[in-house]
C-alpha cells in the first residue's frame, strides 16, 4: 500500500487549514497554526520526492528535515505561551515578529546548509534522527503542557478543542516515535529487518498509521477549533 | 420658642452665616443701637438684647434650657456659622429694650393660659394685689403683645411694630380677640441701666466666635470626611457588585477562566479608582473582549459582553 500520496493529501489539507487559522485568529494561535503548517513543508519535501523533479537534492532534502525540525519548536513554543496565557493571562507580542521570526530561522537554517559541505546519506540521516528526536520528545512535553493548559481552561469554549491536540500529539508520538525506533536500530537495513520482521513492519505499519491519524487529526483539530471559535 | 413682639423691623430674614458677627456687633454698638437681635436656629431661639450699643443681655433658649451671657452667645455664633439660622434685628426704645430685658431674665408665674377660658379681671386683680412686676405676654401662632406692670400697676403696650412701650391699648388687646389666643404672666427683674455689663467689653467676643469659627471648621471637616467615605463606600460596594457580576456572566460564556480576566481586567481598568464609569467599562470591556478571545470565539464573547453591559445598567437602576 502506498502511504505517500494519502498522507501527504491529508497534510497539504492540515497545513492549508492551520495556516488559515492562524491569520484569522488571535496572536496566541499564531505559533500553534505555524509550526502546524510547518509540518506540510516537512512532509511535503521529503514524501514528495519520487515525484517532484529538484527534491532529491541533498540540500532541498535536509532542510526538509530541518523545517520540520523548526515546526515542532514553533509549535511547543505556541502551546508554552497559551500555557503562560492561561496562568497569567498575560500574553505579549504579534503576529508579525512570529511569521518573521520563522522565517528568519528557517532563512538561517538554509545559509547554514549552503555554506557547509554537500549533506551526504549519513549527514541527512542524522539530520533525519535529530529531528524525530525532537517530535517524541517534544511531543510528550506538550501532551502534559496541553493537559495542564485544559485544567486551567476548563469549562471554556476551546477546551475540547485543545483535549483534540493531546490525541494529536498522541498520534504524532507514535508516527515520529516508531521512525525514531527504525531509525535507531537501522531496521530499515534489509539484513537487520530480516532478523527482526515483526518489529519492523509492526514499526513501519505505526509509522505510517500514525502519520496519517497526524495529519487527519490535525486537520480535523484546526477545523474544530474553528468551529468553537465562531 | 421666645415669643416676643417684632418691634421695629430694621432687618429682616437675613442669613447669618454669611456675615461676621462681632463686626455687626461693633458696628452696632458704634451707632449707639437699642433694640433686640432675634436668631431663630434648630437648636432654639437667640435673643441679643442692645442697649444704647451695649449687649446688655445675650439668652439661647431651646427644648432642653436656657443658655446665658457668653454661652449663650458661643451657642448662637455656633449655630449661625452652621447655617439655616434666620435673623431679624429690631429697633426698640431703651426703656423697652430694658422691659424685655427683665422680662427675658425673670420668671414665668402662668403659662399657655387660654384667654376664652380665663377670667382677665380677677388674673388683673390678682397682679395688682400681688405687686406683681413683670408683664402679660398674650399670644397667638402670629402676633404677641406685651403688657408691663409695675407693682401691679399696667406701664403700658408692645406689640409688633412697636419702637417704645406705649400707652394705647387697641393693638395688643386686639390679639386678646383673636382666636386660639393664649397668656403667660411673667415676673420680671428690674435691673438699673447702669448696672447691666456690657458683653462686648467685659469678655472676647472675637475670641468666642474664633473658637465657634474653628469648633465649625472642624465639624464641616469631620462630616465632609465622613461623607466622602460614605460615598467611597457605596462606591466600593457598588464596585464589588458590579465586579461579581461580570465575574458570573464571564463564567457562564468562558468557563473558570473568565473570572480571572474579569478579577485581572478589572484592576487593570480600575487601578486606584473606586468608581466604575460607564467610560471605564469601555476599555474594560475592550481588554476583556481581547484576552476573551483566545479562549472563545467572537459570537460567545459579545454575547457575554452585551450580558455584563445589560447587567451594569440594571445595577445601577
Amino acid at each position: 500500500m502506498n502511504w505517500d500520496i494519502i498522507q501527504l493529501t491529508f497534510w497539504l489539507i492540515a497545513g492549508l487549514v492551520s495556516f488559515y487559522f492562524s491569520i484569522g485568529n488571535a496572536r496566541v494561535w499564531t505559533s500553534i497554526a505555524v509550526g502546524f503548517g510547518f509540518i506540510l513543508i516537512g512532509q511535503l519535501i521529503p514524501q514528495a520526492m519520487p515525484y517532484l523533479p529538484g527534491l532529491e537534492i541533498p540540500q532541498v532534502e535536509a532542510m526538509g528535515y530541518i523545517v520540520g525540525t523548526i515546526s515542532i519548536l514553533v509549535m511547543t513554543h505556541g502551546f508554552q505561551e497559551y500555557y503562560i496565557f492561561s496562568r497569567t493571562l498575560e500574553l505579549e507580542g504579534n503576529k508579525i515578529a512570529v511569521y518573521l521570526v520563522t522565517l528568519g530561522v528557517t532563512a538561517c537554517s538554509f545559509v547554514f546548509i549552503l555554506i557547509n559541505p554537500e549533506p551526504d546519506q549519513r549527514t541527512l540521516e542524522i539530520i533525519r534522527v535529530v529531528e524525530n528526536v525532537n517530535w517524541v520528545f517534544l511531543s510528550l512535553i506538550n501532551i502534559d503542557l496541553i493537559r495542564k493548559i485544559c485544567q486551567n481552561i476548563k469549562d471554556s469554549p476551546i477546551s475540547r478543542g485543545f483535549a483534540a491536540f493531546i490525541l494529536v500529539f498522541v498520534f504524532i508520538f507514535i508516527w515520529r516515535g516508531s521512525e525514531l525506533y527504525i531509525q535507531v536500530y537501522n531496521l530499515s537495513d534489509p539484513v537487520v529487518a530480516s532478523h527482526f520482521p515483526f518489529r519492523y513492519q509492526l514499526s513501519l505499519l505505526c509509522q505510517n498509521v500514525g502519520n496519517l491519524l497526524a495529519g487527519l487529526s490535525v486537520g480535523g483539530t484546526f477545523l474544530f477549533l474553528a468551529r468553537l471559535l465562531r | 420658642m421666645l415669643l416676643l413682639p417684632k418691634g421695629n423691623p430694621v432687618k429682616e430674614s437675613i442669613d447669618p452665616s454669611r456675615i461676621n458677627i462681632p463686626e455687626a456687633f461693633a458696628k452696632l454698638a458704634r451707632s449707639s443701637f437699642t433694640g433686640y437681635l432675634r436668631f431663630d436656629t434648630t437648636r432654639g431661639t437667640g435673643i441679643l438684647i442692645f442697649n444704647r450699643g451695649r449687649l446688655i443681655s445675650a439668652l439661647l433658649e431651646s427644648g432642653s434650657g436656657s443658655q446665658i451671657a457668653y454661652d449663650a452667645l458661643a451657642a448662637i455664633f455656633e449655630c449661625s456659622l452652621s447655617g439655616n439660622v434666620v435673623l431679624n434685628i429690631y429697633r426698640l426704645s431703651p426703656e423697652l429694650a430694658l422691659g424685655i430685658h427683665a422680662l427675658l431674665h425673670g420668671d414665668v408665674l402662668y403659662q399657655a393660659q387660654e384667654v376664652k377660658l380665663l377670667d382677665i379681671k380677677a388674673l388683673l386683680g390678682k397682679l395688682k394685689q400681688d405687686k406683681v412686676t413683670g408683664c402679660l405676654r398674650i399670644y397667638t401662632q402670629e402676633h404677641v403683645a406685651l403688657i408691663f406692670y409695675r407693682e401691679g400697676t399696667p406701664l403700658g403696650f408692645f406689640h409688633d411694630g412697636s419702637t417704645e412701650i406705649e400707652k394705647t391699648a387697641e393693638n395688643s388687646m386686639s390679639v386678646a380677640k383673636l382666636p386660639g389666643a393664649k397668656i403667660d404672666v411673667l415676673a420680671a427683674v428690674e435691673a438699673d441701666e447702669q448696672d447691666l455689663a456690657d458683653l462686648l467689653t467685659s469678655g472676647d467676643v472675637g475670641a468666642i466666635w474664633a473658637k465657634a469659627k474653628q469648633e465649625i471648621l472642624q465639624e464641616r471637616q469631620v462630616r465632609d470626611r465622613e461623607a466622602s467615605r460614605a460615598v467611597e463606600m457605596r462606591e466600593a460596594d457598588r464596585r464589588s457588585k458590579v465586579e461579581e457580576l461580570f465575574k458570573s456572566v464571564a463564567t457562564k460564556h468562558i468557563g473558570k477562566i473568565g473570572t480571572s480576566l474579569v478579577e485581572k481586567e478589572f484592576e487593570k481598568t480600575f487601578v486606584g479608582e473606586s468608581l466604575v464609569t460607564e467610560k471605564g467599562l469601555n476599555g474594560f470591556y475592550q481588554r476583556l473582549c481581547k484576552a476573551s478571545r483566545l479562549v472563545a470565539g467572537p459570537s460567545a464573547v459579545k454575547a457575554m459582553l452585551d450580558e455584563m453591559q445589560r447587567g451594569f445598567q440594571g445595577l445601577g437602576k
